[in-house]
C-alpha cells in the first residue's frame, strides 16, 4: 500500500462504536485505515446491556468491561467529548480545546434517556435516575442499599429489568406505565397481563394506564410521587425508563439532515459522503428500536462498505419491520419475543397459543409457510431457548407445532428387571440382553459373578451390575428347586415367562 | 488385559488396573478374534498384470517398492513420497516411521490419522500450558472430584470402563455433559446425577464463553491463582463481556437456568472455593470443528479461571481416542515434529535428533503439512503414499474425494493385517503384526508408558513394520542404521527424546517390565515419572499458563434453505474407527450390524420417515444411505450417523474436509445436510452407483 492511510474518526465509544472499531481493525490487515476513537465517558468501554444485571446484584462489574481497542491500531481517547463538527475543514472540535482531523467520520453518538416533563423534576431532586451509564447504575445500586420504596416509570424492557433488579435487592418497587399493558412495544395484551401477574408474584407492583404527574420533594430529595389519578406513592428512589432519544445535536448543529435521528442511506452514509452514522443515533432504513442487534449489523455493514464490497442491501431493504429478538433479563421471569406477534398474524398464518394462568405461562407461535416467524414465550425457560434457535436458524418444524411446546418427557422409566422384555439390552458394554442372562442362568450360572463369567455382563463400565443382580435374584427366587438343582434347568419353564 | 496363549489363538482376561478398574468393553473381550479373522493378510500382495492383488515374496514386494520410489523421487523430487501413519502404532513403530521418512525418504510429507483425533486439543494445550499430555493427572483422580464437565465426549460408548470413575461424581450430582445428543453418557446425568447441556451443533465455543462469563459475573474467578500462575487474564475477562447468558441461551438453545446451574456446580467443586475438585474434559465432539482449537482453548480458559489446573482432582484434560493416541503424537509422525515432542523447526532439536540418527541435521527436511492438506496433494505433488495403521478411504472427511485422489497416485503401499478398503486399492500390501504378536510400548491418555507384550507368533509371513522399514531402508540404499528389535528401538527413541517435552530417556523395556503400573512422562534419567505435572509450574519457560481470548466461528458448511439440518458423526460402542477390524468380529457385527441415521420423531414426521426406513443424508459433497433410528434423544434440528462403515452407509462421504487453521483438524462434527426417505425399490440401484 503506497497511498497514505485514511484517517477514520469514530465519535462515541459505546457498544456500537466499539464494535465498529473492532470489526474495522479485524478487516483491515494492511493498515489502510488509521483509526481514532473518542469516548465521552471516562470509563473503559463496557457492556451497557448488563447494567440492569449490576442493579440486580447479579453481575460483578468485572464482567462488563469490553476488550480495549488494539493500542497499536487505534488511538483511543476517553473522557473527551466532541463539541462541534467542522465538515468543511474535516475536523472535530473537542471539549479539551483541541481539534482532531478526519478523512472519514463515523458518528456513533448513541442516544440519551428520555425524561418526560414532570412537575417537580425541574428541581433535579436527588435519587431520581435514568439507567443509561455506569454512573447511573452505580447511583441506583448505592441508593438501593437503603431505599424503602422505589418507583420505576416505564414498563418497557429496561424498566422491568430495573424493577425486578431492585426487587431482587429487597427494595419494594412499583412500576408505572402510561400504556394499558406492560412492554407494549413487544407484547400483546394477553401475554402482557400474564407477565404483570408474574411480576406481582415476585413482589413488583404494576400500575398501567397511568403516569406520574408530580414528583414530590423534600430537602432536594424525592419522597413521593403523585400519579395522574391523584394517588400518592411514597418513593425514595425513582428510575425513569421512558425510552431514548437519538443524540443528534452535533450533526444537527453542523447542518446534516436529521429527523428523529441522523438521516443515512443504505450504506449508513449521511448527506455528506465523508460522514456516516451508526447505532442509536442513526435513522436509516431500519426502524429505530434502541436495541443492540441492529446497531451491530449497521457497524458490520459500514465496515463492509469501507472495504469496498457492494453490500446486498437491496434484498433486505424493503422488508417489513421485524420484531427484533428481545429477551428480558430478570431473576424469576423468562420472557423472549421475536418476529410476528399474535395480533399481527394473518389469515393464512398458523397461530398456536398456550396459556396457563396458574403457572404464568403464555406462548404464541406464528407459523407461516412451515416456518416459525413469530415467538412470544413467557414462563417456559425449558423451551424458550430452543424456540429462539428454531426462529433464527429456520430449521424444519414438526408437523404438529404443539410438540414444540412440550419439552421432552423422560420416556424411559427405570424398568424393573422382571418386567423388561427379553430383547432389552442389560449390559451395553458387552451387548448382553436379558434373554442372554436368562440363558446363562439356565446354563447353570446362579450368581452375578457366574453370569458375568459367561456373558461378560457388568465387566465394562459396571453400570448394569444392579440389574444383573436383580435378574439373578429374581431367577433364583422364581424356582428354588431349580436354583439348587445340579441337573440341567427346566429351560422351557423359564423361557415361557419372558 | 492379560493374554493367555490358547488353542488357535489367545484368550483375554481383564487385568485389574487403576485406569480401567478391571473393566473391558465388548471390543476388548472379543479382541482376540481380530488376530485370526478369516481374511487376514498373511503374504505380501502385489497388483499383478491382471489388475488383481496377488501373493508375492517379500523380496519382490520390497524391490518393487524401492524401484518405484527411486524412480518417482528422481522424477518429482524427494517430497513426492508421502507417509500416512496411525495412532494405533506402537511408540517404536511411530518413531521408526518418522525416522524413515526424514532420513531415508527425506520427504517432509508425513502426517497421521491422529490429526483427525487429537490435534485441536494438542494445539490448545500447547498454547495454554506449553505441553500437551492428554490428561496431566492420572484418570483415577476423577474419582475424587466433585464435578466433571465432559465436553463432546461419549465415554459410555467409547471407553466404557471409564464410567466407573464417574460413579462418585454422579453420586454428588456433579456430572455435566455437553452433547447435542442425549448420548449414553449424557443419560448418566439423569436422576440428579448432573446436568445435560444439549447445544445446537457448532455452538460449543459460544456455550463455553457463556459459562466463563457467568463465572466472572458471579464472582467465581480465582483471582489469586490467576495472578500467581496465569498470563493474559485481563484480555480474556474482557473478551467474554458480550456473552451474557440470555444471549448465549438464544444462540445455543441451552436454557439460561441450565447454564447457571452448570456454573454453580462447577464453581462449588473448585478447590479454591472449598470443593474437592473439578475437571473439564474434552472429546472429539467439541474438537473436530474449524474452530476446534479455540473451543478447547475456551474450555481451558474456564478451567484456569476457576483455578483448576494443578489443583487436587482438578484441571483440564483431553480424552484420547486411539490406543496409542498419545504416544503416536510424540515421536515424529506429526508433520512438524521430531521425537520427544520436539519441533522440527528448532535447530537445537534437529541437531540433537540428527546426532542420535547419525545424520547431518542439514539433511533433515522441514515441516510438512497436516493430514487433510497432505491428502489434497495426492496425485499431484505427492505421487506415492505409504499408509500405516489407518483406513483413510473410510475415515477421512469427504471420503469420496479422497478416494479419487488416492486412485490418482502412482504408487500406494499399505501396511495392514486385514484387507481394509484402503488396502484393496493398493499397489502393494504388506502384511504386518498386530498387538498380541509383537513387543512394544504404548502411551495411554494419562501419558503413562505401558508395555505391550507378545503372546503368540504372527501368522504366515506377517512381519513387524520395524523390520519392514529396516529392509526398505537398505533396499533404497540408505546407510542409516535401523534397529529391528523393539527394545533396542525403544532405547534409541529414549535417547532421541532426552531433554524433549515428552522425555522417555529414563525408561527401557526392562524397567517397564519391572514396574507394570507404567511411568507417566516426562521420565528423564533417574526419574520415577510424573503423574501430575502442573502442581507447581506449567510447561512454558516462565512456568505460567497462557490464557488466550477466543471468539466463535460458525460451521464452514452452515445451514441454508436447501440444507436445513446439521449432521453430526460419532461412534457406537461395538465398532472401532473405520470398522476394518471390528466389522470382522461376528459378535460385534451382531451388536452393531450397520450404519444408521438417528433422528428426532418431530423431524421424522416432517419428512415422512418411519423407524427402519432407508434415509438418504446429502451434503454438497456426497450422500449416504442408512436405516432410520428414531429417538427423542437427539435435537430435532440434527441427525447423527456413526462413521464406522463403508459403502452406501459411509458417513464420511457427507462430511466436510474444511480444517481448523491452527490444528489442521477437519470439521467432522458438523455440516449442513438435507435428508429424504429412500423408497425401497430405488435403493439397490443406488448402492450400485455408490459402490462404483
Amino acid at each position: 500500500m503506497s497511498s497514505p492511510a485514511e484517517r477514520v474518526l469514530v465519535v462515541g465509544a459505546g457498544m456500537v462504536g466499539h464494535r465498529f472499531v473492532d470489526e474495522l481493525v479485524r478487516a483491515d490487515r494492511v493498515g489502510r485505515f488509521e483509526i481514532e476513537l473518542i469516548g465521552q465517558e471516562t470509563y473503559e468501554p463496557y457492556n451497557r446491556i448488563l447494567l440492569s444485571e449490576v442493579v440486580a446484584g447479579r453481575a460483578d462489574l468485572k464482567a462488563l468491561s469490553l476488550p480495549l481497542p488494539d493500542s497499536e491500531r487505534v488511538q483511543f481517547r476517553r473522557g473527551v467529548a466532541a463539541v462541534e463538527l467542522d465538515l468543511a475543514g474535516r475536523r472535530v472540535l473537542l471539549d479539551d480545546g483541541t481539534a482532531t482531523p478526519y478523512d472519514r467520520l463515523v458518528l456513533a453518538t448513541g442516544a440519551r434517556a428520555f425524561v418526560p416533563p414532570i412537575e417537580g423534576l425541574e428541581r433535579a431532586p436527588r435519587h431520581v435516575h435514568v439507567l443509561r451509564t455506569l454512573d447511573d447504575c452505580r447511583n441506583i445500586a448505592a441508593r438501593a442499599m437503603n431505599a424503602k420504596h422505589a418507583v420505576v416509570l416505564g414498563a418497557g424492557l429496561l424498566g422491568l429489568e430495573a424493577a425486578c433488579g431492585l426487587r431482587r435487592r429487597g427494595v419494594p418497587v412499583t412500576v408505572i406505565d402510561v400504556d394499558d399493558h406492560v412492554m407494549a412495544t413487544q407484547l400483546d395484551g394477553a401475554p402482557a397481563r400474564m407477565l404483570a401477574g408474574r411480576l406481582r408474584d415476585l413482589g413488583v407492583g404494576v400500575i398501567t394506564s397511568s403516569s406520574i404527574a408530580e414528583v414530590i420533594n423534600a430537602y432536594d430529595e424525592i419522597v413521593a410521587v403523585r400519579l395522574a389519578d391523584g394517588r400518592l406513592l411514597a418513593a425514595d428512589l425513582m428510575v425513569v425508563s421512558c425510552g431514548v432519544r437519538a443524540d443528534i445535536r452535533l450533526a444537527a448543529d453542523a447542518g446534516l439532515a436529521v429527523d428523529r435521528g441522523i438521516l443515512v442511506d443504505a450504506d449508513q452514509t449521511t448527506a455528506c459522503a465523508a460522514v456516516h452514522a451508526i447505532g442509536d443515533c442513526a435513522q436509516g432504513l431500519e426502524p429505530m428500536t434502541g436495541l443492540l442487534a441492529p446497531g451491530w449489523r449497521q457497524a458490520e455493514r459500514l465496515v463492509a462498505v469501507m472495504r469496498g464490497s457492494t453490500v446486498e442491501i437491496a434484498a433486505d431493504a424493503p422488508r417489513t419491520p421485524v420484531r427484533e429478538q428481545v429477551r428480558l433479563k430478570a431473576t424469576g421471569v423468562d420472557l423472549v419475543t421475536m418476529g410476528v406477534r399474535a395480533s399481527q398474524a394473518g389469515d393464512d398464518d398458523r397461530l398456536v397459543t398456550l396459556t396457563d394462568s396458574r403457572a404464568r405461562r403464555h406462548v404464541d407461535l406464528v407459523i407461516r409457510d412451515d416456518t416459525l416467524v413469530g415467538v412470544t414465550c413467557l414462563g417456559a425457560p425449558e423451551i424458550s431457548a430452543a424456540l429462539s434457535v428454531a426462529f433464527e436458524r429456520r430449521t424444519p418444524l414438526p408437523v404438529d407445532p404443539l410438540t414444540m411446546l412440550v419439552p421432552e418427557g423422560r420416556t424411559e422409566e427405570p424398568a424393573s428387571p422382571v418386567r423388561m422384555p427379553g430383547a432389552t439390552t442389560v449390559c451395553r458394554c458387552s451387548s448382553v440382553t436379558k434373554k442372554d442372562i436368562v440363558t446363562a442362568w439356565e446354563g447353570g450360572a446362579r450368581t452375578p459373578d457366574g453370569v458375568a463369567a459367561v456373558t461378560r455382563a457388568g465387566t465394562g463400565c459396571g453400570g448394569c451390575r444392579e440389574v444383573v443382580c436383580g435378574l439373578v435374584d429374581w431367577l433364583n427366587a422364581s424356582d428354588p428347586d431349580i436354583a439348587t438343582a445340579t441337573g440341567p434347568p427346566a429351560s422351557r419353564h423359564v423361557v415361557a415367562r419372558l | 488385559m492379560t493374554l493367555t496363549p490358547s488353542e488357535g489363538g489367545v484368550s483375554v482376561t481383564a487385568r485389574d488396573f487403576s485406569t480401567n478398574m478391571g473393566g473391558l468393553c465388548q471390543k476388548g473381550w472379543t479382541s482376540a478374534e481380530v488376530l485370526s479373522v478369516g481374511d487376514r493378510i498373511i503374504t505380501p500382495l502385489l497388483r499383478g498384470a491382471s489388475g488383481a492383488l496377488e501373493p508375492t515374496s517379500w523380496e519382490q514386494a520390497l524391490a518393487f517398492i524401492a524401484q518405484r520410489v527411486q524412480l518417482l523421487q528422481t522424477t518429482y523430487g524427494v517430497d513426492s513420497i508421502g507417509v500416512f501413519g496411525g495412532g494405533g502404532l506402537t511408540n517404536e513403530k511411530a518413531y521408526q516411521l518418522g525416522k524413515f521418512t526424514r532420513t531415508v525418504l527425506r520427504s517432509r510429507h508425513i502426517d497421521y490419522n491422529g490429526r483427525f483425533c487429537m490435534s485441536s486439543a494438542a494445539a490448545a494445550a500447547n498454547r495454554a500450558f506449553g505441553i500437551d499430555r492428554g490428561l496431566p493427572f492420572p484418570l483415577a483422580d476423577a474419582g475424587s472430584a466433585d464435578a466433571i464437565l465432559l465436553l463432546g465426549s461419549n465415554v459410555a460408548d467409547t471407553m466404557p470402563p471409564l464410567v466407573q470413575h464417574l460413579a462418585r461424581v454422579r453420586d454428588r450430582g456433579g456430572l455435566l455433559v455437553v452433547d447435542p445428543r442425549r448420548s449414553a453418557t449424557a443419560a448418566l446425568t439423569a436422576d440428579g446425577a448432573g446436568v445435560h447441556l444439549q447445544p445446537l451443533p457448532g455452538t460449543d465455543l459460544t456455550l463455553l464463553l457463556g459459562l466463563l462469563h457467568l463465572v466472572i459475573a458471579e464472582g467465581h474467578a480465582d483471582q489469586a491463582y490467576l495472578e500467581a500462575r496465569v498470563t493474559g487474564w485481563d484480555d480474556v475477562r474482557r473478551s467474554v463481556a458480550l456473552w451474557w447468558p440470555e444471549r448465549v441461551a438464544d444462540i445455543t438453545g441451552v436454557a439460561e437456568p441450565v447454564l447457571r446451574r452448570a456454573v454453580e456446580v462447577l464453581a462449588a467443586a473448585a478447590p479454591a472455593r472449598g470443593g474437592r475438585g473439578a475437571m473439564v474434559l474434552s472429546g472429539r465432539g467439541v474438537e473436530q470443528h474449524t474452530d476446534g482449537t479455540d473451543t478447547v482453548t475456551a474450555a481451558i480458559n474456564l478451567a484456569l479461571a476457576l483455578g483448576l489446573p494443578g489443583r487436587p482432582a482438578s484441571g483440564y484434560g483431553c480424552l484420547t481416542g486411539q490406543g496409542n493416541g498419545q504416544g503416536g503424537r510424540e515421536h515424529g509422525q506429526k508433520a512438524d515434529q521430531l521425537p520427544g515432542y520436539r519441533s522440527i523447526e528448532d535447530p537445537a532439536a534437529r541437531e540433537h535428533v540428527a546426532s542420535v540418527w547419525g545424520v547431518d541435521p542439514a539433511t533433515l527436511p522441514g515441516k510438512g503439512v497436516p493430514a487433510v492438506q497432505l491428502l489434497d496433494k495426492l496425485g499431484t505433488e505427492i505421487r506415492a503414499l505409504f499408509v500405516h495403521g489407518t483406513n483413510l478411504l473410510v475415515s477421512a472427511p469427504d471420503a469420496l474425494a479422497v478416494r479419487a485422489r488416492v486412485e490418482a497416485l502412482d504408487l500406494l503401499v499399505v501396511c495392514d493385517f486385514v484387507p481394509s478398503e484402503t488396502a484393496l486399492l493398493a499397489d502393494v500390501v504388506l502384511p504386518v503384526t498386530q498387538w498380541a504378536e509383537e513387543e512394544g510400548t504404548m502411551t495411554s491418555l494419562e501419558g503413562r508408558i505401558l508395555r505391550r507384550r507378545k503372546a503368540i507368533d504372527p501368522p504366515g509371513q506377517a512381519r513387524s513394520e520395524l523390520s519392514i522399514l529396516a529392509d526398505l531402508a537398505r533396499a533404497l540404499g540408505s546407510t542409516v542404521r535401523f534397529q529391528t528389535a523393539p527394545a533396542e528401538v525403544f532405547d534409541e527413541l529414549a535417547r532421541a527424546s532426552a531433554g524433549g517435552v515428552a522425555d522417555y530417556s529414563g525408561l527401557s523395556h526392562a524397567l517397564l517390565d519391572e514396574e507394570v503400573a507404567g511411568f507417566h512422562w516426562p521420565v528423564p534419567v533417574g526419574s520415577t515419572g510424573s503423574p501430575r505435572i502442573f502442581g507447581r509450574r506449567f510447561g512454558h519457560a516462565d512456568g505460567r499458563a497462557r490464557i488466550v481470548p477466543v471468539s466463535p466461528g460458525s460451521p464452514h458448511d452452515d445451514l441454508r434453505p436447501e440444507a436445513p439440518l446439521y449432521l453430526v458423526t460419532g461412534r457406537v460402542l461395538a465398532q472401532y474407527q473405520s470398522g476394518a477390524q471390528t466389522r470382522r468380529v461376528p459378535a460385534l457385527g451382531k451388536s452393531a450390524p450397520a450404519a444408521f441415521v438417528e433422528l428426532h420423531p418431530a423431524l421424522a414426521g416432517r419428512y415422512g420417515i418411519e423407524d427402519g426406513d432407508d434415509v438418504r443424508v446429502t451434503s454438497v459433497r456426497g450422500s449416504a444411505v442408512a436405516r432410520a433410528r428414531i429417538t427423542s434423544a437427539i435435537r430435532p434440528d440434527t441427525v447423527f450417523m456413526p462413521f464406522h462403515w463403508s459403502g452406501a452407509g459411509m458417513a464420511n462421504a457427507v462430511t466436510n474436509s474444511a480444517t481448523d487453521p491452527i490444528s489442521g483438524m477437519p470439521e467432522f462434527k458438523v455440516c449442513a445436510v438435507d435428508i429424504a426417505r429412500v423408497p425401497a425399490e430405488l435403493l439397490e440401484e443406488d448402492v450400485h452407483e455408490l459402490a462404483r
